[in-house]
């Protein structure tokens, strides 16, 4: 700031004194002028834009449509999954898509089940005794539908994307047997070891009959064939 | 060399004050002195020109009159020692939130009321209305009388006002620390601490300044009082209408609007106490004391016109960009935007008219703390005007709500502008009013380097914070999950509010140092303050205002438009207007009046604002007790119950928040910081009652690292379920549809507390707490009421409800006390 600026012995006092207070009779400064105008102006072209303009607009709309996005960015390219136990055993073991089911779990999972699913208020995840879980597509059940009351919730509601909740669920199974710091004890019964009902993978001599079937990318066959769900899911349970 | 010249100065500028008669000589070689003999009229006080004046009406009679500065010493006082406390409170709950285990080892009862939630409050209040309030009375008080030339109407009210602010300052921190609280911000305090700010804010104060000013001596109202005026007066219309509420007892109200109308309300209060309360009074503050202590005209008369009534005006309307994507319809979200963007320039035109009244004065900066406290806090006032606007943009607030970028932004507001702008001011009261030199200028000068080093140490890291945390929140792989947890993008800003406790605790220091210069400044005083006795003549009625002077375009060869509207830009008609106090006081008040309607009425009369959703219901009485527990621990302070739609959001924490959601929220509980996660869906995402149980017990065994204090007094308490039947009483009375028996509120609390309480058991919970049934527990309601929030948006409407809920407490944990024992066999 100059002090002896020019226009300052320009400036012509009013006859204002209040207290011995005086008053400039300076002009609006030209750029503070022109700013409100610009502000007030340019609002209601604003406002116009966004409330009559048209479609896609509004905050939900663009909500709407980013969710849609990040949500088909993550299984772009497998398409949605069948909650089956040959699809949660082959993504129980891709430890690719086990970071997926980590991430999931970490946001969602770690208040009641620890950081490394050794339990706090929620059961220990790996050791081998389960309540509410015999084989390994009812985690899928008991994530999405919740037990005892609630206190598991029910994360259908919660989470947007059903391929998560089988991505989440695979990590799940991939916990048992783990050794976490501070494990909860035992809580429940032991049950079998996860079984992909006919994979070869688990070693099940039996069920080598339906093993063409599966052996596919589980993506291809059963993506198109939504109804199938259910009888797939079952199959396992019949097997033995 | 510059310390003699400050004092001269003074010294000088006392006895101009003092001595009438020989103003003119002493002060005309101070203006000198400054380099500025340019000034023909520099030198003439208002006292000649008042008997000038009388001169040309020789019909007048002189009245005598003496100002009340002792009004003026006590609520400066006052200033300092609330601004101690507010700010030593505000230290303290700095570090409660860095160190929330400080607390564990005592007593619970003391520990609930040492907690961040139940004094944050606290803190907020002290700063605004007891340190700032105090301050704004000080200056109000002080020049009112000057700028009048008048005594304050009646001594009495002065002195109630004084008293009566002061207990009920009293009152809020005997109260609020107790989780007796209103819950909404700034606008804490209960219902019978209302009436007494409305009583004196208005009848003790406000009559005592209208009748000041009708009683003046001087025809004009200089600036300042156009400010005070629109603070009192918008102050009131907020406090009234923002705090209407069904009582049901001394310490227990609800407000009677709800949800999105409830925040709708209390971010136009919110909003507009900031404005009217820490704005305009200050900006009144500067128009007198600024120019008085740098011995300048003030910059433009003009701008003060036109940036007076667009602020006034515009602020009104720029509420909800505290509610940008939140369940508060998109046109008032985009109505707050526009205004707040508007006001910019208006809020701008203050700073400029602060700061260019220096022109020619900028040499006394350097050697004068008074100016350089104002000149940094008329910066800060700067800053945070451009910074708001900005803010209230929605792809910024985006980011930056919930977030400490908020609190930097406020805390750049509170300490630089209101602080230094009242620091400023007490420095250049203290030897008017004392009648002797300031103690120390050095001090002072010490003072003004500390509490800048103070602020900058504040400010810095917690924008940092904020910003951190805003981009950690939305942070996505490139898969579209969420980097973050919640917990980990709080752990990040901890080190930074580490900072804070240091940076705060240096402005607490600066303080005290104000505090010793006030007591030793006071401590040589004259035996008998001097009581100078003024004369002026008393106003004749009828005065009319002179006819705009010729315009330059008179005689020119244009359209008369034109030379009309050359003479509407001189001003003469608000001239006129500045002799009429009455007039001026209808239109400010018609000013804010018809802006808050605008965005008021449509609220509350358009339906579809708020659409029905049909399996939202009133809350049972065991949630309603529940809820009144949430508002009274003030968790609304770290937690928020509103979900933005945004994709982030969306995957943290789940469906975001509808305007149907909360139809039946008395007061609403949106919030407006995250320091702990969203809880609006936490009955979906976290049923358990156990896990709730150990929480409050201990939060840090169920997540390690939380900075949540452990609530254990929940579970050591008993609720009584005899004070829930008025709260439900309550219920019906705003909602006549609610569904239970009232006459049975206790018994079907009691009910839904022991199918609450035997699920916490069959999950492994204890039976007996501190020497009684965990169903008795104050937590129980709390649990119930959580595990309510959120999950009706997605219930499944049972159709024989309306039946049952005579007898039974009908909602979903019926279903799910079955669900559980079935799980636990």
């Amino acid at each position: 700031m100059n002090t002896t600026n020019k226009s300052v012995t320009e400036n012509v006092t009013l006859g204002h004194s209040y207290d011995g207070i005086r008053e400039y009779d300076n002009p609006l400064p030209g750029w503070w002028k022109w700013l409100f105008v610009l502000t007030v102006v340019v609002s209601p072209f604003y406002l116009l834009y966004f409330h009559v303009g048209g479609p896609n607009r509004s905050v939900h709309e663009q909500f709407a449509a980013a969710l849609d996005a990040n949500q088909k960015k993550k299984y772009a390219d497998i398409g949605d999954l069948t909650p089956d136990a040959v699809t949660l055993v082959k993504y129980m073991k891709d430890p690719e898509w086990n970071e997926v089911g980590k991430s999931i779990y970490k946001m969602n999972c770690v208040s009641c089940h620890g950081a490394e699913g050794g339990g706090v208020i929620g059961p220990n995840l790996c050791d081998e005794n389960y309540k509410h879980i015999k084989k390994v597509e009812d985690i899928v059940k008991v994530i999405n539908e919740g037990v005892a009351g609630g206190a598991m919730p029910a994360w259908a509601t919660r989470i947007p994307n059903k391929n998560d909740i089988v991505m989440v669920s695979a990590y799940v199974a991939s916990l048992r047997g783990t050794s976490p710091a501070n494990p909860k004890g035992p809580d429940g019964s032991p049950i079998a070891a996860w079984s992909a009902g006919d994979t070869p993978a688990t070693g099940d001599a039996p069920a080598t009959g339906d093993a063409p079937a599966t052996g596919t990318d589980p993506a291809a066959s059963d993506a198109p064939a939504a109804s199938d769900a259910p009888a797939a899911s079952d199959a396992p349970t019949r097997t033995p | 060399m510059y310390e003699t010249k400050v004092d001269t100065t003074l010294a000088n500028d006392y006895r101009a004050m003092t001595h009438t008669s020989t103003a003119a000589s002493l002060s005309a070689p101070t203006w000198n002195e400054a380099g500025n003999g340019t000034n023909p009229t520099g030198s003439l006080s208002s006292h000649e020109t008042g008997e000038r004046k009388s001169a040309n009406h020789s019909t007048e009679v002189l009245e005598q009159f003496s100002y009340d500065d002792d009004i003026v010493r006590w609520f400066v006082a006052a200033t300092i020692l609330w601004g101690i406390v507010g700010t030593s409170v505000g230290v303290l709950v700095a570090f409660l939130l860095v160190a929330p285990s400080i607390t564990d080892g005592l007593r619970s009862d003391v520990s609930s009321v040492l907690s961040f939630a139940r004094l944050r409050p606290l803190h907020t209040n002290a700063a605004i209305f007891a340190f700032a309030g105090n301050a704004i009375f000080a200056a109000i008080y002080y020049s009112t009388q000057r700028l009048c030339k008048a005594r304050m109407w009646s001594d009495v009210l002065s002195r109630l006002h004084f008293w009566g602010w002061q207990a009920i300052i009293v009152a809020a921190a005997l109260t609020l620390p107790f989780g007796i609280t209103q819950s909404k911000e700034y606008a804490e305090l209960e219902w019978p601490i209302d009436i007494a700010i409305a009583v004196v804010w208005l009848l003790f104060f406000g009559v005592n300044f209208m009748m000041t000013l009708i009683h003046r001596r001087e025809r004009h109202m200089y600036v300042a009082l156009w400010f005070y005026i629109a603070t009192i007066v918008t102050v009131t219309v907020l406090h009234v209408f923002n705090n209407l509420v069904v009582p049901i007892g001394l310490g227990k109200s609800y407000s009677i609007y709800a949800g999105v109308q409830d925040a709708l309300m209390q971010w136009w209060y919110g909003h507009n106490a900031v404005a009217f309360f820490l704005t305009t009074p200050f900006l009144g503050l500067m128009y007198y004391f600024m120019p008085k202590a740098a011995e300048r005209p003030v910059f433009s008369y003009k701008l003060s016109i036109i940036h007076f009534w667009s602020l006034v005006f515009i602020y009104i309307w720029a509420g909800p960009h505290h509610l940008h994507y939140t369940a508060l319809p998109e046109w008032a979200s985009t109505f707050g935007m526009l205004f707040s963007v508007m006001l910019w320039m208006p809020s701008w035109g203050g700073m400029i008219n602060g700061l260019l009244t220096l022109r020619g004065a900028w040499h006394k900066v350097t050697t004068d703390p008074v100016l350089k406290f104002f000149v940094v806090g008329i910066t800060f006032y700067g800053m945070s005007t451009f910074e708001g606007p900005m803010l209230s943009i929605k792809s910024v607030n985006a980011l930056s709500h919930y977030t400490d970028w908020t609190i930097a932004h406020v805390h750049s507001g509170a300490l630089g502008w209101n602080g230094f702008m009242t620091f400023g001011m007490i420095y250049w009261l203290l030897p008017r009013l004392y009648q002797t030199k300031l103690w120390s200028t050095k001090l002072a000068e010490w003072h003004f380097w500390i509490g800048t080093i103070a602020i900058l140490l504040y400010i810095i890291p917690i924008y940092a914070a904020g910003i951190t945390q805003g981009l950690m929140w939305r942070a996505q792989k490139p898969n579209g999950d969420l980097v973050y947890a919640f917990l980990e993008t709080v752990q990040e800003i901890v080190p930074f509010w580490w900072v804070r406790v240091g940076a705060g605790s240096l402005y607490v220091i600066g303080l005290l140092m104000l505090a010793f210069n006030t007591i030793m400044t006071w401590s040589t005083r004259p035996s008998k303050y001097e009581v100078p006795v003024y004369s002026a003549p008393r106003l004749t009625k009828g005065y009319v205002e002179p006819v705009a002077s010729a315009s330059k375009l008179d005689g020119t060869p244009v359209l008369d438009l034109a030379t009309k509207v050359d003479r509407v830009a001189q001003m003469n008609w608000h001239r006129a207007w500045e002799h009429m106090p009455v007039k001026f006081t209808v239109m400010t008040t018609l000013a804010v009046v018809v802006a808050s309607l605008f965005e008021i009425v449509p609220m509350f009369l358009i339906r579809s604002n708020i659409p029905t959703i049909n399996t939202v219901k009133p809350y049972t009485p065991l949630e309603i007790a529940g809820r009144d527990i949430y508002v009274s621990e003030g968790c609304y302070n770290c937690h928020s119950q509103m979900i933005r739609p945004m994709v982030a959001e969306r995957l943290l924490y789940g469906e975001y928040s509808k305007p149907g959601e909360s139809v039946y929220d008395h007061p609403f509980q949106w919030g407006s910081r995250r320091i702990g996660p969203d809880l609006a869906r936490i009955g979906i995402t976290q049923q358990s009652g156990f896990w709730h149980w150990r929480h409050f017990e201990n939060p840090s065994v169920i997540s390690p690292g939380s900075v949540m204090p452990s609530y254990r007094h929940l579970l050591e308490e008993r609720l009584n379920f005899n004070e829930i039947q008025p709260r439900v009483q309550a219920a019906k009375f705003l909602h006549p549809e609610y569904p239970y028996d009232v006459t049975k509120s206790a018994d079907l609390a009691r009910l839904q507390a022991e199918k609450v309480a035997a699920q916490i058991v069959l999950q492994g919970g204890p039976v007996e707490y501190n020497g009684h049934m965990i169903k008795d527990s104050t937590a129980i309601a709390l649990i119930a009421y959580l595990q309510r929030v959120g999950t009706d948006l997605t219930r499944t409407e049972e159709p024989a409800k309306p039946k049952e809920a005579d007898a039974t407490v009908a909602d979903p944990t019926a279903d799910s006390t079955a669900d559980s024992t079935a799980g636990a066999q």
